[in-house]
C-alpha cells in the first residue's frame, strides 16, 4: 500500500478521517494552551512512542528479541551530546554524528548474530551484554561521557528567528518529524517489504525455500529499528538538555518492551499510543505514588501478556475482523 | 560461586523447559529480604537462611503452577516477555515498595579468617565455597544418579514419549523449575551478609548467570558450573588490576564472543541452537 492507497483509505472512512483530524488538532493546538513544562513533558512522550516504534521494527516485525534498544537510544543521545559539546559540531551535524554512529554500531552488533542465524534465546543474551556493556561504559568512562553526572547542555540553536531552544518551536520540530517518519515506516511495513518481514516471522524455513534472503532482510530491519531508535534518542537530548546513563539503562529497555507489547507486537500504532499515553500516565501518576504505579503497569503488562499477547491495537483489529 | 549458584538454577529451568527464566533474579532477591527478616526475629543467619529457601521455593511453586506453567509451550518470546513482567517489574518493585530502596546489611554469622600459611581469607566465604561444591556435586549426582534425574533427561529428549512411557512430565517440569528456584533462593541466601540486601540485587547476579550458562553450553550442568568459577575468577582478580566495573564488562565481552563462534558453549548440544 503506498501513501496514495493511505489517503484513499482515510478518505474512504468518515470516521477514521475525523480522528485523524482530531488528534492533528488537538496536537497542533495542545503547547498553546499549556504551560512551557506541560509542552516539554509532551516532546518527551512523543520521542519515547516514537522509539517505541523503531523498537517494535525488530522485535514485532522481524522477531529479534532485542534487549538493547536502550543502548542505541542511548547511543543517539550521547552521539549528539558528545558531538555537540565536546567537539562543538553544530546541532544538526550532531544529529548525523549520532545516527552514524548508531549505524555502525548497528552493523557491528547485528551482521554477525543476524548472518549466522543464532536462534532467538542466543540474540536475546547477545544483545542483553552489549546493553550492559553501554550503560557500564558511561559510568566508568568519564572523560568521555561524563560518567553518572551526564554529559551536557546541549541546547538547540535559533534558526530563521525559529528558536529551536524553545519548548513550543521544538515541539512543532519534533511532531513534523515524527509524522513524517511515522509515515515512511508506514509505506516502508505496508509494502512488499513489510510482508516479506512478516512472512519470515510466521515461518522463516519455508520463506528461505521460497529463495528469499531472510538474514538479510531482517539485518536490514534491524539496522532500520537501531538508527530509528538513536534517532530518537538523539531529538530526545535536544529536548532533556543532557545524555545522562539512564537513557541506556536496562530501565529503559524494560519500559520500550511494556510499551510494544502494551500497544501491540506487529502494529505500527500500538506502541506509539502505548508509549506516549504511559509516559504521560507514569509522569502524573507516578509523583502521586511511584512504587504503586510501577507494580500496577507491571501487573498491566503481565496480564497483556497472558491474556492479549497481539496488545490493543491487535486485539480491537481481530474483534473488527 | 554465588554465580554459580544462580546459573546452575536457571540452567536447570532453561536447559529442560526451554524458558528465558526472568523472575529468577526477583526470587533471588527475594531471599536475600526473607533471611533478613527472619534474622531481625530469630537472630540465627541459618534460620533465615532455611526460611528464605523454603519460602522462596514455595513461592516458586505457586507462580508455576498459578502462571509459568501456561508458558511451556508458547514462542520464546512470549515466556520472556511474562517472566520479564512478573520478574523485574512485579516482584521487584512490590519489594522495593515494601522494603524501601535502602541497603539493610546481614551481620556476618561466622566472623574471622582462616589463616593457611600466608594466606588469610574470610571463613564465611569459605564456608561459601564449600556449600558451593557442595551442592554442585549433589545436583550432580542427582541429575546422573537418580530416576528423577533421568526422568528430567527423558523429558528433555522427548516430553511425548517420556509422558507415554510413564513419566509424569507436568510433575517433572515443576520440580525442575522448583529446584531452580530453590537453588537462587539458597544464592540469594548466602550472599546476604556479603553484597547486604537491596531490591537490585538479584537483577546483576542474573544478567552475570545468563551469561554464564550460554558460555557454559545452554542446558549442561557441568558447563555452568565451570563457566561460573571462570567469570568468578575474572572478576574478582580483574577487580584488583582494573575497576570491577571494566572486570564485569570483561566478562560480559568474552560471553558475546563465545556467543557468536560457539554458541553451544563448552559442553553444550547443538540442538538448542535453533
Amino acid at each position: 500500500m503506498n501513501l496514495g492507497a493511505l489517503s484513499e483509505r482515510l478518505s474512504a472512512s468518515p470516521r477514521v478521517q475525523a480522528i485523524v483530524a482530531l488528534v492533528v488538532v488537538i496536537a497542533l493546538v495542545l503547547p498553546i494552551v499549556t504551560s512551557g513544562f506541560v509542552t516539554g513533558l509532551l516532546i518527551e512522550a512523543i520521542l519515547l512512542g516514537l522509539f517505541a516504534v523503531a523498537v517494535n521494527i525488530a522485535l514485532g516485525y522481524s522477531g529479534l528479541i532485542t534487549l538493547a534498544p536502550a543502548f542505541f537510544f542511548g547511543l543517539g543521545a550521547y552521539g549528539l551530546a558528545i558531538s555537540t559539546v565536546d567537539y562543538g559540531v553544530s546541532f544538526w551535524v550532531g544529529f548525523v554524528v549520532a545516527v552514524l554512529l548508531s549505524l555502525v554500531f548497528a552493523i557491528i552488533v547485528g551482521f554477525a548474530p543476524i548472518r549466522r542465524g543464532i536462534g532467538p534465546a542466543y540474540f536475546a543474551m547477545f544483545t542483553l551484554a552489549i546493553g550492559v556493556i553501554g550503560y557500564d561504559f558511561t559510568y566508568v568512562t568519564t572523560s568521555v561521557t561524563g560518567g553518572s553526572n551526564g554529559k551536557g547542555y546541549v541546547v538547540p540553536p535559533e534558526i530563521l528567528g525559529l528558536d529551536f531552544g524553545e519548548p513550543v518551536v521544538y515541539y512543532y520540530f519534533v511532531l513534523l518529524i515524527t509524522i513524517v517518519v511515522m509515515a515512511g515506516i508506514y509505506r516502508l511495513l505496508s509494502s512488499d517489504y513489510g510482508m516479506v518481514l512478516h512472512a519470515i516471522r510466521q515461518s522463516e524455513h519455508r520463506m528461505r525455500y521460497l529463495g528469499y534472503g531472510t538474514r538479510r532482510e531482517k539485518f536490514n530491519a534491524w539496522l532500520i529499528s537501531c538508527v530509528l531508535s538513536s534517532f530518537a534518542g538523539a531529538l530526545y537530548v535536544g529536548q532533556l538538555g543532557l545524555a545522562a546513563p539512564s537513557l541506556m539503562s536496562f530501565d529503559l529497555t524494560g519500559e520500550v518492551l511494556i510499551w510494544v507489547v502494551i500497544g501491540g507486537v506487529g502494529t505500527i500504532a500500538g506502541p506509539f499510543i502505548a508509549g506516549f499515553g504511559l509516559t504521560l500516565i507514569e509522569h502524573y501518576l507516578g509523583s502521586i505514588w511511584t512504587e504503586g504505579y510501577l507494580i500496577l503497569i507491571g501487573i498491566l503488562f503481565v496480564s497483556f501478556v497472558f491474556l492479549l499477547p497481539e496488545g490493543i491495537i491487535g486485539f480491537l483489529k481481530e474483534r473488527r475482523e | 560461586m554465588i554465580i554459580f549458584l544462580t546459573a546452575s538454577g536457571l540452567t536447570l529451568i532453561f536447559g529442560l523447559i526451554g524458558l528465558i527464566n526472568f523472575t529468577h533474579g526477583a526470587l533471588f532477591t527475594m531471599s536475600g529480604y526473607v533471611t533478613m527478616t527472619t534474622i531481625q526475629f530469630t537472630g540465627n543467619f541459618w534460620v533465615g537462611l532455611l526460611a528464605g529457601v523454603i519460602v522462596v521455593s514455595l513461592f516458586g511453586l505457586l507462580l508455576e503452577r498459578s502462571l509459568i506453567q501456561w508458558l511451556y509451550n508458547e514462542e520464546p518470546l512470549l515466556g520472556f516477555l511474562a517472566t520479564f513482567g512478573i520478574g523485574p517489574l512485579i516482584l521487584r518493585e512490590v519489594m522495593r515498595a515494601y522494603f524501601g530502596g535502602q541497603t539493610y546489611s546481614v551481620p556476618n554469622p561466622i566472623p574471622g579468617s582462616l589463616v593457611v600459611g600466608p594466606v588469610s581469607y574470610p571463613t564465611y566465604r569459605t564456608l561459601v565455597i564449600v556449600i558451593g561444591f557442595a551442592v554442585a556435586l549433589g545436583i550432580g549426582l542427582l541429575l546422573s544418579r537418580t530416576r528423577f534425574g533421568l526422568e528430567i533427561y527423558a523429558t528433555t529428549a522427548d516430553t511425548d514419549t517420556a509422558e507415554i512411557l510413564g513419566t509424569d512430565t507436568t510433575r517433572v517440569y515443576t520440580a525442575t523449575f522448583v529446584l531452580g528456584i530453590a537453588l537462587a533462593a539458597l544464592a540469594g541466601g548466602l550472599v546476604s551478609p556479603i553484597t547486604a540486601v537491596y531490591p537490585d540485587l538479584g537483577l546483576g547476579f542474573m544478567l552475570i548467570a545468563f551469561l554464564v550458562i550460554i558460555v557454559g553450553g545452554m542446558g549442561s550442568f557441568k558447563g555452568s558450573f565451570v563457566a561460573s568459577i571462570l567469570a568468578g575468577q575474572i572478576i574478582s582478580f580483574g577487580s584488583t588490576v582494573v575497576s570491577p566495573t571494566y572486570a564485569t564488562m570483561g566478562v560480559f565481552f568474552i560471553a558475546m564472543i563465545v556467543i557468536l563462534f560457539r554458541p553451544t558453549g563448552f559442553y553444550g548440544k547443538t540442538e538448542v541452537l535453533e
